[in-house]
């Protein structure tokens, strides 16, 4: 293991140190998966770009109707951000849940993303939130959104000198809340065996679901959208009965993998169940509003 | 001298490697440098069984800053081994696992020496693998084909794949089975478990200008590694010096030689310094970690629950080489005996070879193996019987005086008063207080290790005492326990006792930080040294103070008699000026206890020195959907005869606490086809912080003929109750017992959908 370490002052800059040294350049942030996998030799880059002190990048901006995400923006900035607090809790509850302390301290959620694992914690949430991304690239700017982004495990849109910026998405109305569900064998430092999280809103004056957006993680090769469980729920009476339909739905469409971690049943199990219970977690939460 | 006027002992007193150890400055083994030092990096085998054909080391040789490479070829041709001498340096002319090592390299980097690896190129030819230990023992497939030739203890059993067979056989079991009320007959699997200790098992070595070797390493067992590579190295043991800086944690995984080996040899073939330093990849592939196993029960009942017969068989999974398998696997049988009266035991144990990683004697080597299977079945007779666990315990346990499984007398006997202490504690009355919700309990007996243990102790001119032991001070503060005693005897403060690091050219042997020995054994070689010692200063002071030896006493570091008085610190002086000064080498053994021998077949560790007893409680919730366990509280009632200094009583409680929660719910080195699959730490799961709740710790103290103010040894045992208690607690809020090991959430959700349907 050997590279050079280059630390640009801009992305501009970042951009054309990884088109000089494409394709044996690598970006790094936080380090916390790309030192992992040059550690077992996954990867073997001669160059990496440190992009963790790119300016602007790591700030959580909030407008009128959405907010962004800087792609620097760490686990514990989320995790004690007064704005995760209310509706938009399933963003506070992933971030508290990733590794431990020293590495949340230093990830960043744009190097989650990137990293495109099907285990990852902070994509599940953000599909929920059905946010996109903004890209930088030599050809300039773009924007896509993050269903679209990640294409397999390991696996996204971006190319090897693109730098994902920023991540938006727009809040939430009224009579929303939203959860996320983790579980793994251990309460820390853990890679999630299922994740879920769920965003539910309902009707104005009725406890009917009026919109239903739920990202299943670690059960397929990408973190997924259950449409079909999403698509029951709409117009349904929220409780139990729909809430346990939805689970079996999804459950349904995911397609984990066995492996060490887990079998692929039982993770099918989890999805239902935890699918179900996220849901319970939301409409309780709205509740809890309304009181 | 009892407890309430100890001033030193019994007191919880800050350790004496405490400070260095949270400010950083303790220099451990991993952190030792010299200069000009190499990096030694070893070649595994990627196959699990194979002829090796042919290893060429040219292009490896030929790599800009390589300095050597050895395998097999380059050393002498010995084989090592504590039960049985079956083990290689490198594999030899065959491969008998994934990890093996083949090769060392050693470099001017790290990165040098690791592509060095990548370009041997080595040959191999598979042979059929054997991964089951069940199937190893029918098999023609033999693993060790030369095994009939290998040295071992003459009390070891051995055939063909079998490392090693002992029994333990009291009265007629077969006649209590054929006429007793219920027999009850199980199977519980155990899996292979890590250590986990912090540091890695790392050596510096560095031969000097008479042919000396200097290994700077991280073993619990200085002496015994001296003896190993002085074999190894085909050396009078004198030539070889081992010292230990510091050790980031052993429990048991340190014991035998893990890298030491590599150092010396690479550093004899390149005559520069050379240290070695496992990988995370490497621990968990190629170390010592805890045995698999599978224990077969059976265990026949009166109607009120009176254990009348047990018969048994555990089969302990050695991996490639025997390592501590045989004897830990014969110690599983007293284990299994457990502390209850019964009318009669037919156990055996059967190490096996398979084509797996060679395991070692992790903290109470088969205790939480055993336990589980012994303990879980008491739960389930008891649930068949109509009877309360805790009151089926109660009826069966042993009493003052009652023999134990080997014929020798149970003495301080305290399993009743533990078990008592910890279902009060629990909250016993109330089993099941929602549902899925349940409590567990499980106890056991252990023993403390023997061994001998010698101490120099010195007096300096100013009045304090210098204690060289050859007994390293593995983190649980066992030293410390000891530097207690010593200052006791003394009338000195604990602050008053310089401890050394051990120095085999230096200290006294000492059988090693092991066993739940350490306090025990050393502390009573400190308490012979102080009696020496003020032999020795009463004989200087009657002529000082012209006063009779038999007024004397130590009291506040001065010699009294009478009215008169003269410092410790005047007469080191003194002594120095006149006498050579005031030194003291104190020794302890302790013999085994009386036992019948015709019980014992093929034993190494046939009969128990000192034991402890103790019992565990637990109350815990499971998800009815997921199969998570949620621990809720967590009760030790543990018996360590005097309590030394109970704070790092309670801290040893807590850390087995926390290993046998890991080894009961997460942990497992898991192999597919010879290779294991989770050879990191991302995915071999020890319990974090947040994983193991407050463990409250009740310290019994039912003093012992033979360990210093009474004490019984303490490290092992918190270690041995948990899968056992914890299974009994699942099985409590869910109505099922996963009988394999780790209980997984996914296990105990599959047993529950088993039982529902």
């Amino acid at each position: 293991m050997s590279f050079d370490l280059h630390r640009p002052a801009t992305v501009t800059e970042a951009v054309d140190l990884a088109q000089r040294f494409a394709p044996t350049a690598r970006y790094v942030a936080g380090g916390t998966d790309t030192v992992i996998q040059i550690n077992r030799k996954k990867i073997d880059p001669a160059h990496l770009i440190d992009v963790a002190c790119l300016p602007g990048m790591s700030e959580i901006t909030e407008t009128a109707d959405a907010f962004a995400l800087g792609a620097l923006t760490k686990y514990r900035s989320i995790e004690t951000h007064p704005a995760f607090r209310g509706n938009l809790r399933v963003l506070l509850e992933a971030a508290s849940v990733v590794g431990g302390h020293q590495v949340r301290n230093i990830a960043t959620i744009g190097g989650n993303i990137v990293n495109a694992s099907p285990a990852a914690d902070f994509v599940p949430p953000l599909l929920a939130l059905d946010a996109s991304l903004d890209i930088t690239g030599p050809k300039g700017r773009r924007s896509v959104a993050l269903r679209d982004f990640i294409v397999g495990p390991g696996r996204t849109n971006l190319s090897p000198v693109e730098i994902v910026t920023s991540i938006r998405f727009t809040k939430l109305p009224a009579r929303s809340a939203t959860a996320f569900l983790k579980e793994g064998r251990r309460r820390a430092m853990e890679i999630s065996v299922v994740c879920v999280a769920a965003c539910l809103t309902l009707e104005a004056s009725t406890s009917r679901c009026a919109c239903v957006r739920l990202a299943i993680g670690a059960a397929s090769p990408k973190a997924f959208r259950p449409e079909q469980a999403e698509g029951y729920l709409i117009g349904k009476p929220a409780g139990n009965e729909s809430f346990a339909e939805a689970g079996r739905l999804a459950a349904e469409a995911s397609s984990p993998i066995s492996d060490v971690r887990a079998s692929a049943g039982y993770r099918r199990g989890l999805v239902a169940v935890m699918v179900e219970r996220a849901l319970t977690t939301c409409l309780q939460r709205i509740r809890e509003q309304n009181q | 001298m009892s407890a309430h006027t100890h001033r030193v002992a019994g007191h919880r007193l800050p350790r004496r490697d405490g400070v260095g150890k949270v400010t950083g400055k303790h220099v451990y083994a991993a952190d030792f440098k010299l200069s000009g030092m190499l990096y030694g990096r070893v070649l595994r085998s990627t196959r699990a069984h194979a002829l090796i054909k042919k290893i060429d080391t040219s292009r490896a040789a030929a790599i800009a800053g390589v300095r050597g490479i050895i395998t097999s070829a380059d050393i002498p041709q010995i084989r090592y081994g504590t039960a049985v001498r079956d083990t290689t340096v490198f594999a030899t002319d065959r491969a008998l696992f994934i990890g093996h090592a083949i090769a060392a390299v050693a470099a001017t980097s790290l990165e040098i020496a690791e592509r060095a690896l990548a370009a041997i190129e080595v040959e191999y030819e598979d042979l059929p693998p054997l991964f089951d230990p069940e199937e190893a023992l029918k098999s023609d497939i033999r693993i060790h084909p030369d095994w009939e030739t290998y040295k071992a203890l003459p009390i070891i059993s051995r055939n063909r794949n079998i490392a090693g067979q002992a029994r333990i056989r009291v009265g007629d079991a077969e006649a209590a089975f054929a006429k007793a009320h219920k027999v009850y007959e199980h199977r519980f699997s155990t899996a292979l478990q890590h250590p986990g200790y912090t540091e890695p098992r790392v050596a510096t070595a560095d031969w000097d200008a008479n042919g000396i070797v200097t290994v700077w390493c991280n073993t619990q067992l200085p002496f015994d590694t001296q003896t190993t590579l002085a074999e190894i190295l085909d050396l009078p043991a004198a030539r070889v010096r081992v010292t230990v800086p510091g050790i980031g944690g052993g429990f048991g995984g340190k014991l035998r030689i893990g890298v030491e080996h590599f150092a010396a040899l690479l550093a004899r073939k390149t005559a520069r310094p050379v240290k070695v330093m496992s990988t995370s990849e490497e621990e968990l592939t190629a170390a010592l970690p805890r045995q698999a196993s599978i224990v077969l029960l059976k265990t026949a009942v009166d109607k009120e629950g009176h254990l009348l017969a047990r018969s048994g068989r555990i089969i302990v999974d050695c991996g490639a080489y025997a390592g501590s398998g045989p004897g830990t696997a014969a110690i599983a049988l007293q284990v299994m005996a457990g502390p209850y009266k019964t009318g009669a035991l037919a156990f055996e144990s059967v190490a096996v070879y398979t084509n797996k990683v060679h395991s070692g004697s992790f903290r109470a080597p088969a205790g939480p193996m055993a336990n589980f299977a012994m303990e879980c079945q008491i739960d389930m007779i008891a649930k068949d019987l109509g009877l309360d666990p805790l009151e089926m315990r109660l009826r069966n346990v042993v009493k003052e005086g009652d023999p134990g499984p080997s014929g020798e007398i149970h003495r301080s006997v305290s399993i009743e008063e533990c078990l008592r202490k910890a279902a009060d504690a629990i909250g016993w009355h109330d089993r099941n207080p929602e549902p899925g919700r349940g409590k567990g309990i499980a106890c056991s007996w252990w023993m403390t290790t023997g061994g001998s243990s010698g101490v120099y102790v010195k007096i300096n001119p100013d009045g304090s005492a210098t204690l060289v032991s050859g007994a390293v001070e593995i983190g649980t503060g066992a030293i410390t326990g000891a530097a207690q005693i010593l200052a006791e005897e003394l009338s000195l403060d604990l602050t008053d006792v310089n401890v050394t690091g051990v120095d085999t050219q230096a200290a006294p042997f000492d059988y090693g930080a092991q066993g739940s020995r350490t306090t025990f054994s050393v502390g009573n070689a400190c308490l012979a040294a102080a009696a020496e010692l003020r032999r020795q200063m009463f004989e200087l002071a009657a002529e000082q103070l012209e006063a009779p030896i038999e007024d004397m006493k130590l009291q506040d570091k001065h010699v009294v008699a009478g009215n008169k008085s003269i410092s410790i610190a005047e007469l080191a002086r003194i002594s120095r000026l006149a006498g050579g000064g005031l030194i003291a080498h104190g020794t302890a053994i302790s013999p085994a206890p009386a036992y019948d021998p015709t019980r014992v077949q093929n034993h190494p560790l046939p009969v128990w020195n000192t034991p402890s007893y103790h019992a565990h409680a637990v109350d815990l919730s499971v998800d009815q959907a997921t199969g998570k366990v949620t621990i809720n509280r967590y009760v030790v009632a543990q018996d360590v005869g005097y309590a030394i200094n109970p704070t790092y009583i309670e801290g040893q409680i807590e850390g087995g606490v926390a290993q046998g929660i890991g080894q009961a719910l997460s942990e497992e080195i898991v192999y597919q086809d010879g290779r294991v699959m989770n050879a990191n730490l991302t995915d071999y799961k020890m319990p974090t912080a947040m994983d193991v709740p407050e463990i409250e710790s009740i310290i019994v103290e039912c003093r012992s003929a033979a360990g210093p103010y009474g004490a019984k040894g303490v490290g092992e045992p918190p270690c041995i109750e948990p899968p056992a208690a914890i299974g009994n607690a699942i099985a409590a809020a869910t109505g099922c017992w996963p009988n394999s090991l780790p209980m997984t959430a996914e296990k105990i959700a599959a047993a529950m959908q088993v039982q529902h349907s």
